[in-house]
């Protein structure tokens, strides 16, 4: 499942591999205002996998998309639940979301 | 298709945390999935022809639904009065009108079924044990204990009817599968909020945490063994991969306490 086209790659300024920028397509999530809808898309099971601008809000099982390959540290909000988001390496050294309450 | 815009994930916290309990936002996600249904369901969703066996079976399930909605609609109506701040008041008003309109929307679908008398059908058919689950809500509502009611009515109520909602939709008729899924995608607001309301209570009041998990020692069973006995009913099975505290148990355990 891809994420959207990576639209380029912007320049971290600090040394690290520069990140890339997604173009975020509406994938029918309803469930929040429509000018929000690009930013989450449903989960689709065991055969569905994350992009790097993607993450699994942990409280709803939602898709949460950013415009930005996310890194640890970055905020992502799912509007789905209204819970705040951390993102962090996880025990397996892939990014997951935390939530910050 | 793609929409340049604001990107949501640069809000401020505050400034997220006020838009999301609003009910401009509501009123905005909310119309998105029910424009057009009527009574839940879309009007030409066609009526299943159900075997009379079936038919009981899922007018019990439904008849308990209405019980557990009708808890959440008293118990969100009288959260209002005792939430702390008016951003959490405004965001009760409009669970509970989410609230009243799944006891509608589950009224009528037994009306679609035959019940002549759905009132009369849902006293006679309620679980016990669900009935006292909603006199414990609301008598913790009563004596104002914000943090115990949310927790019973948002974190264990309503982790529950998400997931035995979604997992009765899966193998309901049409009619019945469309007006579940309406309702769990309200429910993902209400657990959502639930959740992190009281995660940022505890984070305030850490020796909470003890208290709460008390009452859900008393809580626990009567909920469960009520949308157990609906798992039965409506055929999820644990080799089927449904589990019925999967939301709830991950819930408490982010939320730090056993």
């Amino acid at each position: 499942m891809s994420a959207g086209d990576p639209l380029r790659e912007t320049d971290a300024g600090d040394g690290e591999r520069p990140r890339q920028r997604f173009v975020l397509d509406d994938r029918g999530f309803d469930e929040v205002p429509p000018r929000y809808r690009r930013f989450y898309r449903r989960w689709q099971g065991s055969l569905d996998s994350l992009a790097p601008n993607e993450a699994l809000c942990p409280v709803c099982k939602i898709v949460v998309r950013s415009t930005r390959e996310l890194r640890p540290g970055d905020r992502l909000y799912c509007m789905a639940c209204m819970s705040r988001l951390e993102v962090v390496s996880g025990a397996d050294g892939r990014l997951e979301a935390l939530v910050v309450y | 298709m793609s929409e340049e815009g604001p990107d949501i994930h640069d809000s401020e916290p505050a400034h997220f945390f006020e838009q999301v309990h609003s009910f401009e936002f509501w009123f905005e996600a909310v119309e998105g999935y029910l424009h057009g249904l009527d009574h839940g369901h879309r009007r030409e969703t066609p009526e299943a022809e159900l075997p009379a066996a079936e038919r009981e079976r899922l007018i019990t399930v439904l008849c308990n639904y209405c019980v557990g909605e009708t808890a959440a609609l008293d118990g969100a109506s009288g959260l209002v009065q005792i939430a702390p701040n008016r951003a959490t008041k405004i965001f009760l008003s409009t669970q509970t009108v989410d609230e009243g309109r799944h006891l509608e929307v589950l009224v009528h679908r037994l009306r679609e079924l035959g019940v002549a008398d759905p009132e009369l059908e849902i006293a006679s058919r309620a679980t016990p044990a669900l009935l006292e689950f909603k006199r414990r809500l609301l008598g913790l509502v009563r004596e104002r204990d914000w943090l115990a009611a949310l927790f019973a009515q948002n974190v264990i109520l309503e982790a529950m009817e998400f997931t035995v909602f979604q997992a009765h939709a899966r193998s309901a008729d049409p009619r019945t599968r469309e007006v579940l899924l309406g309702i769990v995608k309200d429910e993902r607001r209400h657990m959502g909020f639930g959740e992190n309301e009281l995660g940022r209570r505890l984070a305030a009041e850490p020796g909470a945490a003890q208290r709460l998990a008390a009452i859900r020692r008393e809580l626990d069973p009567l909920v469960f063994g009520s949308f157990s006995d609906t798992l039965k009913r409506i055929g999820g099975r644990r080799e089927e991969g449904i589990d019925l505290a999967e939301h709830y148990r991950a819930a408490v355990a982010r939320l730090g306490f056993t």
